[in-house]
Formats: C-alpha cells, structure tokens, sequence
C-alpha cells in the first residue's frame, strides 16, 4: 500500500490524462439534491459533493437491461457490447464495499461473464464522503475500505490524499507522475486523523447488526411481517436502489421478420408480485409480507450466516428511496425493540382503528 | 458435484448448445414425453449427469426454463425428460416434431446423494409429475441393482389416465429385484386392476423395513409431501435420509438470479435434492 | 407461403383510435408487421376488408353501443384468439368512469338532452371482457410501440409472452429517475402497469395510471399515503379513478364509506 499526495488543482488535469483510454464515469446532479453516475466529458458537470446516487455503481456493469445472445435456431452469439474500458471515480466507501459482495457473488460457483468481463475492464477510483442522517454504514463497517478499489481519494483541506490499492491503480498515477507528491507531512497526517474522528463521531443512523441473524430467526412469524406487507407497495424500489441486490430476470425477444430472436436479461426484484411464480401459475411467495421477509432474511441474516457480515452497506438509499419507509433502518429497528417513526407504522395504527371502528 | 457442472461446454455458463429431438410421444393428456440429445455427438457422448439434476432448455422465440432429468446416466446418449403443458416454453415444446432443434444447458443442481445411499433400501414415493426426477434415480437404482438393497416403489396418480409411465411401471411389476405399488384416487378407466386410494395408504405395504437403513426419495405435489413426510417419520426414518426434490422458478440454474433463493441457499445449486432435515430448518422449503 | 401466415383483423370500437393510430405509426417496422401477418381488416389502414374467420383479432376501444356489443360478439365468434389493445378495450377507458348506473344516466341526459337514438342504443361504456372472453391483455393509452412489437411478433409465432405484472416504478428506477411520491407529489406509478417507460415521470411529471390499474396495486397503502401528505380524498379519488375504467371498483366504493 502506498499513499500520494494530490494537489485539489490537479485532480481535474488528472482525470484528463487517464480518461484518454477509458470512459470515465463520476457523480452529476440530476435533480436539485440528487445525483447520478454518468460518463462525462466535461469535467465541470463532476459534482463530488454528493450523498448517494439515485442508483448504485453496479448500473454501470451491468445496466437494468443487457443484452445476453443474438439468437438464431441453433447459433448463440454472445454480445458484450456493454463491456468497455471504464473508469468510475467519486464512489463512495459504502459503494466500494458492495462491489466487493458483488464481485464475490458472480465469482461464485459459475464465473458470470457479463459481469465479471465489464468489472475487469473497470477500475475504481473512491472517494472519501460525509454522513448524513441515513448513513448507516458504520453500523455495517463498511464506511472504510479495506479492499476493492484501485485508487481512493480522501478530500483534505488543499490535498486529496491517494491511496493506491492496486497495481493497476499505480500505473494510473505513473501516467503522470509530476502532478502527485509523496512526501506526506506530519500536518497532513494529523489533519486527515482529525478529519477521520470527527467523521466517526458524525454518524447519527445506527442499528446493532450482530444481533440480526438472531432476531430474524426469533421473530421468523411476529406480526410485524403482516405489517410491512400490508403498507408494502411492492414497488420493488429498494431492490432496484440497493447496492447488493443481483436478481434478474431473462427474456425473449423475437425479431420481426426474422427466425431470431435477442436473450435480454434486466433486473428483477424479489418484492415484486410475480418474482417466485413458476410455470402453471403456483406462486411461492404472493403475500408481499412474504417477499419481504424473504428480502430482509437474505440481507440481515442469511449473508451474515455465511460470511460473517450482513449484505447491507449501510449507504441509506432504500431509507430515501421507500415511500412508506419500509427500509434497513425501521425494519432493523423495530426487530431490535426500538421504537421508529414510520409511515408503515402509522398506517397500521390507522388501519387497526379503521378495524374497530 | 458442483465442481463437474462447472466444466459444461461453454465458458459462458448461460450459453445453450443445440439438442435435437428425437422421439417424443404423449404420457397423459397434458404431459409429453421427450428424447433429447446434443446436436454435436462428441458433446452428447461426453454429456454427464447424475440422477436428480436438471437442465435449463431453450426454445428461440419463447425462452428458457428447468426441467428435470428422467433418464438414467447408466444408459448414456439420450436424455428424457416429461414436461407437462404449463407456460409459454412448455407450450411451445409441445408444437415440435422429431428432428427439431432446441437449445439446452447443464446439467445443474446437486442430485441425489447417490454415495449415502449406497448399500441402503431404497424407498421411493412418487406423485404425479414427480415421477419425472425419481423415474432417474429408479432406473438408476435398477441398473446398479446389486449396489442397493430392497427397492420399493409407491407411485400415485388421480386416475390411471393421469399416471405417468404407466405402462412402464406395469411391466416392472413383473421384476423380482422390485416392490412396486401402484394406486390412484379414483379409477375413471374401470380397467384399474392395482391399489385405489391415497398413495400414503401404500405405506402398509412397508411396514418390515429397516428404518435406520432405508434412504427414502419422495417428490410430489405440494399437498403430497405433508402426508407422505408424516409416514415416513412414523416409519421412523431418519429425516436426513428422506431426500426431497423440489420445483422453484429459476432464469439461470448458476445461482445468479436469484429466483430460486431460499435463506442462504440457491435451489438450483444446494438443490434441487434437499434431505426432510433441510426442510424443517429453511422454512421456506415446502 | 401466403396461406400459412396468420390472418390478423383489427377493429375499433369507441375511443380515440390512438391505438390503431399506433400500429400504424410503426413506420420503420410496419411492412415487416404486413409481411408477417395477412391482415385480412384493418380500416383505418386500407380499404379491401375481409370479414372472415381470424387467427387473432386486436380489438381497441369500450363498448358503448349495442351495435358494439354485436359487432364484438362477431369478432370473438370467429377468432381464435382475441386481445384487447389499448386502456379502453383493457378496462373501459376514461368513459367508464361512471360507475353507478343511475350517475351515468343523468350523466347521459345532461350531455345529449332527451334526443331519442336511432341507430343503436347507447349503453354504459364498459372494457371488452364485460362481454367476451379475452385470451390477451395490452395496455396503455395508446399502447407502446416497443411492447406491442415484442408481443405482436411473440403471438405471431405463437410464443405469447408471460403478463407481466410489475408496477411502472420498476421502469422509473431502471431510469434512475427521483421518486416524486416520495417528495409528497400525487404519483400513481406502484399503482400502474408497466410498459410505458415511465415516461412521465422521465420529465418530472406524476404517473396519471393511463397503463391501467396493476391487478395487485396496493391501493390502500398509498391512499392513506396520500391522504397523510395532504391530499383530499375526493382528489386521491379522482386520481385513482380517471384511467381505472371498471376495474377497481369495490376499492372506489369502499373510498366513499371513507368519505361519509
């Protein structure tokens, strides 16, 4: 591991000289506060004082719809045309992190190569960020990076200072050498621990995720599950904006005129009506109680039965995407006993007196 | 297991290779019986499976969906397989002939435990469309007949016109190497000369087996499986060794969309074979 | 060759026509539609019409008439396969709104006076099914072009695709578009079926719900959503109700108890 230093003025030249082979992708603001990863040319459309984007990283290796196969009676012409030489820069700890569940996840068992040949083909470029009142991700250790990343910068004062995580990560720096420094100073460094504690304290959002696996298993048939299915829109909103969500589905789509057809497979989400119905129509999980628990099993339990560590980044983008505040935090908090202010919780209340009246 | 599937033909696990049909023919009213094999023969002779995996087949225009695998690997060369007419791929497989090309990927899945059942009575329970995954694992059986002990067979249908592979099990009545009851609910023929009645009525038929000893393979409807696992346990069979095979919907069969999820686990790749003990810790099983 | 294609008719019935308007906007495409298929009638495209017997018909509009009822009757009676294209065909359309008998009736009065009919006898508007079986549903206002080319050449080779039956916001976020429901604006995206690429809200503007209502819309839930970020329920109403046709009505009676 190595650390330079970057001049906060020659980051834009930088991003110049390493865009020349690569598409770069960074945040832009889309609306007045929300912002979205986008391949840019012009620079000054970065926006790096961002919270989250709309939708995370994983959209640009794999986009809500891919192409799979140019399909004729018997020849399947596989089509990669999403995969390019990428480079994502401004992606937040949170969003590192996840890419790593990610990568794991299509390594698993079977290589998928729609995935894995864009994420070869794709370098890293983090970039340090400020919690707001949604960030969970110190709940969920993931508001540092350990690993996965090419290149990370942490925003000092006149300095970003550049961790190299990878060797490919170093050739971009060694593509101009000139513009970054090594000799770090003991200012610098006291500024960046200040900076790091003062962040560690600003967290506001937390949920205890250890007790999780167990508290799923324990409330496995409480009421609670009932309720969120009732107030549930089955929107399939916090499946689309989660960083570690991969489900999709797989379709046909015949060309007129033609024998042949395109395999497109686009996201699925597993909170939407037909996600477990099988051919004949039996569907395995109609209630949407049942979809969710099957959601929040997987992210809070099951992942960290496996590996140790929840499948939940903490990068609060299911607490400001659900409109009936059916996410990680009300749900987590409710399983552990606390009380949360909710809209789902609201409407039950609601719906009880309704009952009664 | 896991580890064969990996070394399919395709680097590129969803890639289907062609397979052309070579025989098919009508089971019941609305499930199809079908010989399949791989287009290329060096790939088709090269095909290996184990009873209890499926396949994901693919039809140009319609799309991609499991099946399981009927045949026996101890016959190699032609896979079979019963499809029943349910959705748009099944409906689509019932309109081609002989000689037509599909697509076809595989196998998947874990299959039957074939080592732990080794040397064990073999208890299989059968129902409807569930015939198709154990008629693998019993043909199996059969073929290798001197590496199992008792083989029995309890096979149930609605009426005889709905019992799959009925002239099949008919003439293996006759073999003394097998204890094979059939029943069905009503007989609508008049010509029924076996059991009627629920297939857990067939249970009496079992009654002197070494429990301890006995691996048992279930796979039915969803309304079967509470009555036939009730049997089994009073049978005192050792929920591990009751092996169940269970339908999920799947778009991939490598574990990566996801439909097929379950707690931690993805049927297409700890499953389709989950022992009854599996099932009553993922509650979500059955 | 011309005998094995598929012998395809396409009517209108009451609505604006936007539908078959449509079909025949596919420019790009739509000699590959008249090359695959003989489209034994289509009015609006051509004039030589052979009432015959059909592999598939594609009925848009509502039924308003009598005559309408006939005609339709007709269409199911020698097609093999009928779909319903378009929201008024789908669920009655704008027209079917009024769904108390008695409402409509003066509603009638108030609009064309006591004027006695004599060519046919008007009836309440009321979508395709209210009268016969309808093997396929396509939805919109009018119907996408992308959908309907997917499942006109699906059904063409008699692959007809699964019914999808997700809610507009799947396509909303797969444009990474800012949920406006969220921000407190009257949406009716989780409400709506799919297949309109979200176009609305890709410019900021609220779903109406012309899709038609998602069969399994949680129409509760984002009432009392709505009713908690202000709205008025005669308002909400109003919304859920304009594009719904027939179809949710024991939901739209159920408001009015709410509203007494």
């Amino acid at each position: 591991m190595r650390i330079v230093k970057l001049k906060k003025e020659n980051l834009f030249p930088f991003l110049e000289v390493i865009s020349k082979e690569a598409d770069l992708w960074a945040p832009v603001k889309k609306y007045e506060d929300k912002h979205v990863f986008k391949a840019v040319e012009d620079f000054s459309e970065i926006d790096l004082d961002y919270q989250r984007t709309i939708i995370p990283p994983r959209r640009i290796l794999l986009p809500p719809k891919t192409n799979m196969f140019e399909a004729t009676q018997n020849t399947y012409k596989e089509d990669f045309s999403n995969v390019s030489k990428k480079i994502i820069f401004g992606i937040h700890a949170c969003d590192v992190n996840a890419l790593v569940i990610m990568d794991r996840f299509y390594n698993f068992a079977y290589d998928d190569p729609y995935y894995t040949r864009a994420r070869e083909n794709t370098l890293i470029l983090g970039y340090s960020c400020w919690p707001d009142e949604h960030c969970l991700c110190k709940s969920t250790n993931t508001h540092i990076v350990t690993e996965g990343y090419d290149l990370f910068f942490s925003k000092l004062d006149t300095h970003y200072l550049v961790w190299i995580g990878s060797s490919q990560g170093d050739d971009l720096i060694r593509k101009q050498p000139s513009l970054f420094n090594e000799d770090i100073s003991d200012k610098d460094i006291q500024t960046y621990l200040n900076w790091q504690k003062e962040r560690e304290d600003a967290f506001q959002a937390e949920i205890d995720f250890i007790d999780m696996p167990d508290l799923i298993e324990l409330k496995y048939n409480d009421p609670l599950w009932e309720e969120l299915g009732k107030a549930c829109l089955a929107c399939g909103s916090c499946t689309n904006v989660c960083p570690t969500c991969n489900c999709y589905n797989v379709y046909d789509k015949p060309i007129l005129g033609k024998n042949a057809s395109k395999i497109v497979r686009c996201w699925d989400a597993c909170t939407l009506e037909n996600y477990s119905e099988v051919a004949g129509g039996e569907n395995f999980r109609e209630n949407r109680a049942d979809r969710l628990k099957l959601w929040y099993t997987h992210k809070l339990q099951a992942y960290i039965s496996k590996y140790g560590k929840p499948a939940c980044v903490g990068c609060g983008r299911c607490i400001v995407s659900c409109p009936v505040d059916i996410n990680v935090l009300t749900v987590g908090k409710t399983l552990s006993g606390e009380k949360v202010d909710a809209f789902w919780k609201r409407f039950n209340l609601q719906v009880k007196k309704e009952v009664r009246k | 297991m896991k580890g064969d599937a990996k070394t399919t033909v395709h680097a590129n696990p969803f890639m289907p290779e062609p397979a052309r049909i070579i025989r098919t023919q009508m089971l019941t009213k609305d499930v199809k019986f079908f010989q399949i094999r791989l287009a290329d023969m060096e790939k088709a002779l090269a095909f290996r499976y184990s009873p209890g995996q499926f396949i994901m087949l693919s039809v140009l225009g319609a799309g991609e969906a499991p099946f399981s695998i009927s045949s026996t690997p101890s016959r190699p060369g032609l896979l079979e397989f019963c499809i029943r007419k349910a959705g748009t791929v099944t409906n689509a497989l019932f309109r081609f002939k002989e000689n037509d090309l599909v697509g076809l990927r595989g196998p998947y899945g874990n299959g039957f435990p074939l080592e732990e059942m080794l040397d064990r009575d073999i208890l299989i329970v059968m129902g409807g469309l569930g015939a198709a995954p154990l008629r693998s694992v019993l043909l199996y059986c059969l073929d290798n007949r001197d590496k199992f002990r008792r083989v029995i067979l309890l096979h149930g249908a609605k009426n005889p016109e709905e019992m799959i592979f009925r002239e099949e099990f008919y003439s293996l009545k006759e073999r003394e190497d097998l204890e094979c009851f059939l029943t069905v609910d009503s007989d609508t023929t008049g010509e029924w000369k076996e059991n009627i009645g629920v297939v857990t009525a067939l249970f009496e038929k079992c009654r002197n087996i070494n429990p301890a000893d006995t691996a048992a393979l279930v796979c039915g409807p969803p309304v079967m499986y509470k009555f036939v696992l009730k049997e089994l346990v009073k049978l005192n069979i050792p929920k591990d060794q009751i092996l169940m095979t269970l339908e999920r919907r799947m778009k991939c069969g490598v574990g990566k969309c996801g439909h097929c999820a379950i707690d931690y686990i993805y049927t297409c790749l700890d499953g389709p074979v989950f022992t009854y003990w599996d099932v009553l810790h993922m509650r979500e099983l059955i | 060759m011309e005998n094995s294609k598929l012998k395809i008719g396409i009517y209108e019935l009451t609505g604006c026509a936007g539908d078959a308007l449509l079909i025949l906007d596919c420019e790009k495409e739509l000699i590959d539609i008249f090359n695959a298929a003989d489209i034994q009638s289509f009015v609006m495209a051509k004039s030589d019409n052979i009432e015959g017997d059909l592999d598939i018909a594609l009925v848009e509009g509502s039924v308003t008439t009598e005559k309408e009822i006939e005609e339709l009757k007709d269409i199911r009676q020698r097609s093999k396969i009928v779909v319903a294209i378009g929201l008024c065909a789908t669920v009655g359309g704008i027209q079917a709104r009024f769904l108390d008998p008695k409402e409509w009736n003066e509603r009638f009065k108030k609009v064309y006076g006591n004027i006695e009919m004599t060519h046919t006898k008007p009836v309440q508007s009321k979508p395709i099914d209210a009268y016969i079986d309808v093997d396929f549903y396509l939805p919109g206002c009018p119907i996408g072009k992308e959908q309907f080319l997917i499942f006109f050449t699906r059904i063409l080779k008699g692959n007809p695709p699964e019914k999808s039956q997700n809610p507009v916001c799947v396509t909303c976020k797969y444009n990474e578009n800012d949920c406006l429901l969220k921000k407190g604006i009257l949406c009716l995206g989780p409400l709506t079926e799919d297949g309109c690429g979200a176009i609305c809200i890709n410019h900021n503007l609220p779903c109406a719900g012309c899709w038609g209502p998602l069969k399994t819309g949680n129409r509760t839930s984002e009432y009392y959503l709505l009713k908690e970020k202000g709205f008025d329920v005669e308002h909400i109403k109003k919304k859920m109700a304009n594009y719904s046709g027939t179809k949710i009505a024991s939901f739209l009676k159920e408001l009015e108890k709410e509203k007494k």
